[in-house]
């Protein structure tokens, strides 16, 4: 244990190190993990790290605590890298040497969220004296298991979703345990690809490393660390600050997901929240356990959601780092939905994540009206075309993530067709995907009157059309809120749901369930994706008459619509 | 006659800043040169081109007949972006895709704030149009254009409200044009009122959104520019009828006033290119070739990196939110400048900008009302900064300075030479980041590369920012106030060619992957006999866009050889890739995107007049400065055009002129050189 932490536990404040001092380390240490996620950004080998950049890098210290993170890190990641963290301390906290670094993916082992994203953390030493860790983590595109890409629906145990890597090392004193490499690269799909993307994270972490010894040399360890400690204290404060400007009393609120893909329907998720000066404590008892389906979440995905969602409501500014999940209290029951255990599947916990951000969204929108926002989406819908490419006779997987409605928001109406709360990335365009699969874009709209009325309207929807070109493909979906629509605040309307469709010339339009897995696609048919809208807030007869002319006008929202909910 | 030895000489550039219209002129044959300075005129920026202009010639007594060329470069389209005042526009699209503009990439601004939104399409919904027909990826057409279908679009045109200029953007335009032409001339035929834009003229690129944007905003643009385009060239005519008028574009080179008015989303970046221009000639006086400008302004710092003396070019960028995809320098910019202001935040620890005091009121030491300390007011506090500023234009009230850091350094508990050296460090550290991601990011080790800065407060922090990153050398400018209008000076004709080819870098492909580039060829020499007969050295140079199958993003990569040699064009790739990505796979099948050219002109330049003083004139003054909490130390304030060449001075000595401020602290030396430029030699700081 370091002195600062020690003098920490022992109650006794540590003497105020000047703002400005703190200011410009605290700027260094950020580059150190930007410098980190940009090698990784270099020399990676996919196209999912190369131009998706869906991967993080963060700073620890000696107790496993999140100091920094990139610039660019991303809200679940870090969930991930904390629960590393907290399981190398336990595990291995008198057993950590100078050149190690682990390795570790399993959600209910090692402190991951799913098994793609891979973590690796290095310990940094000051002689004996252990001063903290660097860490990364990079979705690999494949991790074997049943299905390419590691991410397929109806998965039901988490051995079919790929392998589990517990805390291992990688390299033990600077030497590389070939033998554990070896068994990783044999069990992954494309292990050239893997292994370049593995040691893009090998490079970032040694340079992270050195690095984090420039800055120590620069200061002292003993300086660093107690900027460590400063660092985590003052996010702390600013967040329980923060959170001190939610009027005390209980919340609550609950929702339901449609079904996992594997037999279970209407899932609830129930929230509880007390809040008591700078204390906030989110209680999960009540939610349904854990489901068959690959849609359970492990502790820390869960922790991510809720500090996402109260990060965005009271400062979206706060640093990330162990400072705030410190000011946040979590309850969930053991083996439910929010804190699942093995063997639980857990490939697709984004879309649960986004529906716990709008629970804790949904609670505390009677205590802070003016920051809270309708339901978005609450999906991460994605779709995934394969096939063999009759123009070149290549098998072709093609897998896209889909926007939706933003919640409408106390000021404004919410954003039409966009990627909301946890998730951000890009689509592909229209012409990429022509020329990369042999499918064809017949429509890339917004879902007319797919926004919820109100005084401010919900977020559109997003429909997109696609044919296979010259052959059969198959098709799998997954969505969220087909069933159990994006609900409205404060008398606004909720927002419109989402829905699979094909449709083929001179039959009738057929629609699928969220979770459709291995539907065969002709030429003849075409597959139409409407992703949900999203609530509106406030009642519609509060809606300007300017603001109807508009909605109107746009052609976004039909006439029958607008006499339905204003007239 | 232009640039052509009948003339008599003068070349006159005019940059126009968000602060000040800057002049440089030089003759090509003497090697006089004299520039100027004026407040700009925002809400009509020509009124400070004439009449700065009218006072250049007063100044040296020139005769508007004698200017053979007016360079100009211009922020017009990039405040008619920023403030979104520009045309009402509309779009006509492919059946099923209006609201692609709308969805862009489908990503927010910001991952955590959930009330900040990117704009609204420039072209509201009600003004999108759609028309049946499609083409398909191979360019092949896959639903006809029927002429009914163009004859109901044009009635639905008719029936807009307001609308001044369109965008046709169709899919796949880029590879066949047919569609988006016919729209275009029916267009034109029934409503030559309209301005049309096309997005396979604009910028004939795959990614529809990035096209459609790019043309959109072109749209957007057109009217306004073009009206001020034609205003001062009706001026410029008057004042100086024999010169050649040259419109910067962003992409480094100059235009002609009719390609501006037709292309004016070419002009978004044109004052910061300029300057990455200047940088470059400078360095090239210097024989220096590897360089990191640091352009620190009022607001915000510039940075851009050169090598062997080129501006590395950037094909994509958003301004003001608006993705626009074209050939511009790659130019990084963040919100840390003389004017940041220095406060406490959330965390209770001391922030310096984005927010600015801008010109109104100014930092605290201005006297015009500024309440909050600035970067510039630490300056001051420091010592570092002489007490006039813009030739005596701007006094300083060092009073004020401290009043401001004095206050902000009780609110932290710290002393107020603390304070200030804090103010100075964690701007420094800002832009310090800015310049990792032009050279780090991009595979640069920035230790390999001699700093420039520039702008008025460029040399304020030049020695701290290289310290910071391990530059041991730094360049200064004869003219660092007014770079960006001696670089319109140094800039070429330049027009930029763009070809989708995509192939397999492959033997089969091969043949098809040349033709485009002869084509190109041909076209950039066919613009070189038609726009630039007069001017010197005229070529092309050809660049590939390729990438390995199955990436989503390309690398360009330049080829000065046979174009028919494979094994040289797949060597240039992975060349290219090891640079930017550190590793690159010899084996992997490798694909061509785009072919483009750039044709260039030289237009003549002449040799700037390089003779300084012969002895060193005794310093103007001394100041206490500061550099470490210790104390301060007394520091000889020189005045840069009192100084030889050759003559070597020991930091800390400040050097002051006419409108920037050059800080060479204790143990650095500084060298004047046969170009005058101080070279300023870290090793022993």
């Amino acid at each position: 244990m370091s002195e600062t932490a020690a003098l920490e536990r022992a109650g006794t404040t540590p003497a105020p190190i000047d703002p400005i001092e703190l200011e410009i380390v605290w700027n260094g240490l950020k580059s150190v993990a930007d410098e980190c996620f940009l090698t990784i950004m270099r020399s990676a080998f996919s196209t999912n790290i190369k131009e998706r950049h869906d991967h993080s890098t963060a700073i620890a210290d000696a107790n496993g605590r999140l100091i920094v993170q990139a610039e660019n890190a991303l809200p679940i990641h870090l969930a991930s890298m904390s629960g590393l963290m907290g399981h190398i301390c336990a595990q291995f906290g008198d057993d950590l040497a100078p050149g190690d670094i682990f390795i570790a993916n399993d959600p209910h082992v090692a402190g991951g969220t799913h098994l793609p994203d891979i973590n690796l953390a290095a310990p940094v030493f000051d002689g004996k004296r252990l001063i903290g860790f660097v860490a990364n983590i990079v979705h690999h595109a494949d991790v074997g298991g049943a299905a390419v890409g590691s991410m397929s629906g109806g998965l039901d145990e988490i051995y079919k979703e790929g392998l589990r890597i517990p805390l291992v090392r990688l390299f033990r004193r600077g030497e590389l345990v070939d033998d554990i490499q070896r068994l990783l690269m044999l069990n992954m799909r494309l292990p050239e690809e893997r292994q370049g993307d593995l040691n893009a994270q090998i490079a970032a972490a040694r340079l992270g490393r050195r690095r984090l010894e420039d800055v120590m040399g620069r200061i002292g360890a003993d300086r660093l660390c107690r900027i460590f400690d400063e660092i985590v204290e003052r996010t702390n404060l600013r967040m329980r600050t923060a959170i001190a400007q939610v009027p005390d009393g209980s919340y609550g609120f609950t929702d339901m997901m449609d079904d996992d893909g594997a037999g279970t329907e209407d899932i609830r998720i129930v929230l509880k929240i007390e809040k008591a000066g700078e204390r906030i404590c989110f209680d999960f008892t009540g939610t349904d356990p854990q489901v068959a389906g690959n849609f359970n979440l492990t502790f820390n995905a869960t922790q991510s959601a809720v500090c996402y969602a109260l990060k965005a409501l009271l400062d979206p500014e706060v640093p990330n780092n162990h400072g705030i999940f410190d000011a946040i209290d979590i309850v969930a029951p053991e083996g439910s939905l929010v804190n699942c255990v093995s063997p639980a599947a857990v490939a697709l916990r984004a879309n649960t994540c986004q529906r716990v951000v709008d629970v804790v969204i949904g609670a505390l929108a009677e205590a802070l009206p003016d920051r809270a926002i309708a339901a978005a989406n609450g999906a991460n819908t994605s779709a995934v075309f394969a096939g063999i490419d009759p123009r070149t006779g290549r098998q072709y997987v093609y897998l896209e993530t889909l926007g939706g409605g933003m919640g409408a928001r106390a000021t404004k109406d919410g954003k039409d067709g966009v990627q909301v709360n946890i998730t951000n990335t890009s689509n592909l365009p229209v012409e990429a995907i022509e020329q990369e699969y042999p499918l064809r874009v017949e429509g890339y709209a917004l879902v007319e009157d797919s926004g919820g009325a109100g005084r401010h309207r919900g977020g559109m929807g997003i429909r997109r059309i696609l044919r296979p070109v010259d052959h059969t493909c198959e098709f799998n979906g997954v969505g969220e809120r087909f069933r159990h629509q994006p609900w409205g605040l404060f008398g606004g309307q909720p927002g419109g749901a989402g829905s699979f469709a094909i449709e083929t010339e001179g039959q009738a339009r057929r629609m699928l369930p969220p979770k459709a897995s291995t539907i065969r696609l002709s030429p003849a048919s075409r597959v139409v994706i409407e992703t949900p809208g999203a609530g509106g807030y406030g009642p519609p007869a509060e809606r300007t008459e300017t603001e109807r002319a508009e909605d109107a006008r746009s052609g976004k929202f039909t006439e029958a619509y607008m006499t339905r909910n204003y007239k | 006659m232009l640039d052509s030895d009948r003339g008599q000489g003068w070349i006159v550039g005019v940059d126009v800043g968000g602060t000040f219209t800057d002049f440089s002129a030089r003759n090509v044959r003497s090697g006089a040169m004299v520039v100027h300075k004026r407040p700009s005129t925002p809400a009509d920026p020509s009124e400070a081109i004439i009449n700065g202009f009218r006072e250049l010639q007063e100044k040296i007594g020139l005769d508007g007949t004698a200017v053979d060329r007016f360079a100009h470069g211009t922020t017009v389209a990039t405040n008619a972006l920023l403030q979104r005042k520009g045309a009402e526009v509309g779009i006509v699209t492919t059946r099923g895709f209006r609201d692609l503009l709308e969805i862009g990439r489908q990503v927010r601004p910001s991952i955590y704030d959930l009330q900040i939104d990117a704009p609204p399409p420039l072209a509201a919904r009600h003004n999108r149009l759609e028309v049946t027909e499609r083409v398909g990826y191979d360019g092949g057409v896959i639903a006809e254009l029927d002429d009914a279908a163009i004859d109901a679009l044009i009635e639905e045109i008719a029936a807009l409200d307001g609308v001044q200029s369109l965008a046709i953007c169709l899919l796949f335009s880029f590879i066949n044009p047919d569609h988006e032409q016919r729209i275009a001339a029916a267009i034109r035929k029934a409503r030559p009122d309209l301005y049309v834009s096309i997005s396979s003229e604009v910028q004939p690129e795959f990614r529809e959104y990035e096209r459609f944007s790019t043309a959109l905003i072109n749209a957007f643009l057109q009217p306004e520019v073009s009206r001020y385009m034609d205003r001062l060239q009706a001026a410029i005519g008057g004042l100086a009828p024999n010169a050649r008028f040259g419109i910067f574009q962003s992409s480094g080179g100059l235009m002609s006033v009719a390609k501006a008015a037709q292309f004016p989303v070419r002009t978004a970046l044109s004052g910061p290119a300029a300057g990455a221009v200047g940088a470059a000639a400078s360095g090239a006086a210097s024989g220096i070739g590897n360089l990191i400008t640091l352009d620190i302004g009022g607001t915000s710092t510039d940075v851009c990196l050169i090598r062997d003396g080129r501006t590395e070019i950037a094909h994509v960028r958003e301004i003001a939110g608006f993705r626009i995809r074209l050939p511009m320098v790659d130019i990084h910019t963040v919100g840390a400048g003389g004017g940041s202001i220095a406060q406490i935040g959330a965390d209770g620890l001391m922030k310096v900008g984005p927010e600015s005091a801008g010109a109104v009121p100014g930092p605290a030491c201005y006297g015009k009302g500024g309440t909050k300390p600035t970067v510039t007011d630490a300056n001051v506090y420091l010592g570092r900064l002489p007490l006039s500023l813009a030739g005596g234009g701007l006094m300083i009230d060092p009073e004020k300075a401290r009043a401001v850091v004095e206050e902000i350094a009780a609110d932290l508990g710290v002393s107020p030479v603390r304070a200030a050296l804090g103010i100075a460090g964690i701007a420094t550290s800002n832009m310090t980041r800015a310049i990792r991601a032009v050279s780090t990011e991009k595979g640069h080790d920035p230790r390999d590369f001699t700093l420039m800065p520039f702008g008025g407060a460029g040399g304020l922090h030049a020695f701290d920012v290289a310290k910071a990153l391990g530059i041991r050398r730094i360049l200064v400018p004869r003219a660092p106030g007014i770079l960006c209008a001696d670089g319109l000076l140094e800039a070429e004709l330049q027009e930029n060619f763009v070809a989708a080819c995509r192939a397999t870098l492959d033997a089969a492909a091969l043949p098809r992957i040349v033709e485009a580039a002869q084509q190109l060829d041909e076209a950039g020499r066919a613009w070189l006999d038609a726009e630039a007969g007069d001017a010197s050295d005229g070529r092309v140079i050809l660049s590939l866009d390729m990438r390995y199958v199955g990436q989503n993003y390309e690398l360009p990569v330049e080829f000065s050889g046979d174009l028919s040699d494979l094994a040289a064009l797949r060597d240039g790739f992975l060349e290219a890739h090891l640079r930017s990505y550190g590793h690159a796979d010899p084996d992997a099948p490798v694909e061509v995107v785009n072919v483009r050219a750039k044709a260039l002109a030289r237009l003549l330049q002449g040799r700037a007049d390089a003779t300084g003083p012969a002895e060193l004139a005794a310093p103007v003054g001394t100041t206490k400065a500061w550099f470490t909490e210790e104390a301060a130390v007394d520091t000889p304030i020189y005045e840069r055009t009192g100084i030889p060449v050759g003559t070597v001075l020991k930091g800390p000595v400040i050097i002051a002129q006419f409108d920037a401020t050059t800080v060479v602290p204790p143990g650095a030396t500084v060298t004047v050189d046969a170009a005058l430029n101080l070279i300023m030699e870290l090793a022993n700081v």
